[in-house]
């Protein structure tokens, strides 16, 4: 069997590999360019490249717009991974334990913020914060609120996956062993589903530090992710210390994957969605 | 008496239904911030336009989409949308089915798992930064014409960006790791056996691939082709920079006539337009989706 798929990619083999390799190129030498700009020594990228050095780190670490922005992401990102966590894998429990009429039409509300662009859900909820006046329009709460809805999805999806995989039995023979519910579901359940957890919940710190379109209406001078600074500055000038704050973005992005790879078997992950 | 009746009535009650508490937290914050909010919008698209008003007029009308549809301005957006969408979904699947292909075909655990992240590592980046390589790589004093000015096969830089070109590359970039994972599951799933079957009755590796393989994957190139259509159409930040304001597309009329004109329910009224576009190629996206796991099991 895998002697046939090995022969088989073999046959295929050449243009298969010119084509992953086109694929790959795509997708990686944008995120090579930003490296080599945050780390080169002109005043901006050009071909051929000047040389190396840290001056834009350094730069990046005194730059106000830059730092701050970078730092409000994270902040932002670990209060919305919070809360996504804790809302999401309670739902998740909720939607896989119980089937009732309606139960396939909750799941699919919860993971629908996934195919909603984000700039109509950006716009909806800006238009909502405005005309209600709860003070939520341009403010702190009501981004943590619109991330929380982008990111739920993704903790819901992964944590669903893995309670599809834990067998009920094992929570059942620590109940008839006079385990209450909650601590059977602590001590049994819980540490069988926490990678689920774990991996859901790094996904939601990614995706909301990597959030655009929906802090788009969200954003004021005082409120500014780093993707919308980065944006901002974007549409006048290339800055090399833009390229460094990315370079640390990018080390997030690859660190969190990697976790990611540890918790969760990535070769079972097809499909955007997790299930 | 009757008091501890009814106090276990409620406890019972309560037990009962006390599961519900675990989904109560989000499901609150859907309705209200997610639902409402939605449906709020869609509410608006339809009040009568007035510029800077965001109250409800409560007057009825489609004057808002009449003129999307009278405008060539903003009809233009709406085909250019579509007709960048659409490009970007073939494109994207041809660069993409080889990766799809070898990831789905390689056995070994650790190169596999090292694709794997690649391609999640190229997802999950932010936009942003990713486009800021594509502008400094694509731009008037970028590396390519850098290099292509270095070596003087051209004198003056050619445009490959703040044009359709520029934003097409950009929503390949974009969209591309959404389109390797639709396929890795479905190329996995064609069983090696069929494919043999067809080698020894004769099949070249070329027939083979274009009369076996290729139908076989057809469920994860229509889910993908779709959900690229889908994420595309939608993209406001890959226009705004690859395009420069030049390539207008529905999401960023969007956000100029709300953000800088205060036109509250035509933006919305573009937004709808938009939100149904891309919902319309998500319910085919679906039923596809659906009817791959039904074949599965």
């Amino acid at each position: 069997m895998s002697k046939a798929k090995i022969k088989e990619v073999n046959e295929l083999g050449t243009l298969v590999k010119i084509g992953s390799g086109i694929a790959l190129a795509i997708l990686l030498i944008p995120v090579f360019i930003v490296v080599l700009t945050g780390l080169n020594s002109g005043d901006h990228l050009t071909f051929p490249p000047k040389g190396i050095s840290l001056r834009w780190i350094f730069a990046f670490f005194k730059s106000e717009e830059f730092l701050s922005a970078f730092l409000f992401s994270f902040g932002l990102a670990l209060i919305t991974m919070t809360l996504s966590t804790i809302f999401g894998t309670l739902a998740a429990i909720f939607i896989t334990r119980f089937s009732f009429p309606g139960s396939q039409l909750l799941r699919a509300l919860f993971l629908s913020p996934l195919i909603l662009p984000g700039i109509v859900l950006g716009l909806a909820l800006y238009i909502f914060y405005v005309s209600t006046d709860i003070g939520l329009a341009r403010s702190y709460p009501g981004m943590v609120i619109a991330h929380m809805l982008v990111t739920m999805p993704y903790v819901i999806g992964t944590v669903s996956a893995s309670l599809f995989n834990f067998d009920l039995n094992l929570e059942q023979a620590a109940r008839s062993l006079g385990a209450s519910p909650l601590t059977a579901f602590r001590k049994v359940t819980l540490p069988n589903i926490s990678n689920g957890v774990m991996a859901g919940s790094v996904f939601a710190f990614i995706v909301s530090f990597g959030q655009f379109d929906v802090s788009l209406f969200m954003a004021t001078p005082n409120n500014t992710p780093l993707p919308i600074a980065l944006y901002w500055s974007l549409r006048y000038t290339f800055e090399p210390t833009a390229a460094a704050a990315g370079i640390f973005a990018i080390a997030l992005v690859v660190i969190s994957m990697l976790i990611t790879s540890k918790l969760v078997n990535l070769q079972k992950f097809s499909g955007v969605k997790f299930d | 008496m009757e008091d501890i009746k009814d106090k276990n009535n409620f406890l019972r009650i309560f037990y009962t239904y006390r599961p519900v508490l675990l989904v109560l937290p989000a499901l609150i914050l859907f309705i209200i911030f997610f639902i409402i909010p939605v449906l709020s919008m869609f509410v608006l698209a339809f009040d009568k336009p007035v510029t800077g008003v965001l109250d409800l007029q409560g007057e009825w009308t489609l004057k808002s989409f009449l003129r999307i549809y009278n405008r060539s301005l903003y009809f233009n957006a709406a085909v250019t949308s579509v007709s960048l969408a659409a490009l970007a979904s073939l494109i994207t699947l041809i660069i993409g089915y080889p990766l799809a292909y070898l990831i789905a075909k390689t056995e070994n655990v650790t190169r596999n798992t090292f694709l794997m992240i690649l391609v999640l590592c190229a997802m999950q980046l932010d936009m942003v930064i990713r486009l800021f390589g594509l502008m400094v790589l694509m731009g008037d004093n970028g590396l390519i014409n850098g290099a292509l000015m270095y070596f003087n096969i051209i004198e003056k830089p050619i445009g490959l960006m703040y044009n359709k070109l520029g934003v097409l590359v950009g929503l390949v970039q974009f969209s591309l790791p959404f389109m390797v994972l639709s396929l890795i599951g479905i190329i996995r799933g064609i069983s090696p056996a069929v494919v043999e079957a067809s080698r020894s009755l004769g099949a070249t590796p070329n027939q083979a691939f274009w009369k076996i393989i290729i139908p076989l994957s057809m469920p994860g190139i229509l889910a993908g082709t779709l959900l690229v259509f889908a994420i595309s159409i939608s993209s406001y930040i890959v226009p705004a920079l690859m395009g420069g304001w030049k390539v207008m597309v529905m999401p960023l009329h969007v956000y100029q006539q709300i953000a800088e004109m205060g036109k509250w329910q035509f933006g919305s009224a573009i937004a709808v337009v938009l939100f149904c576009t891309s919902l319309l190629s998500v319910i085919v996206y679906q039923r596809v989706a659906i009817r791959i796991g039904g074949g599965r099991a």
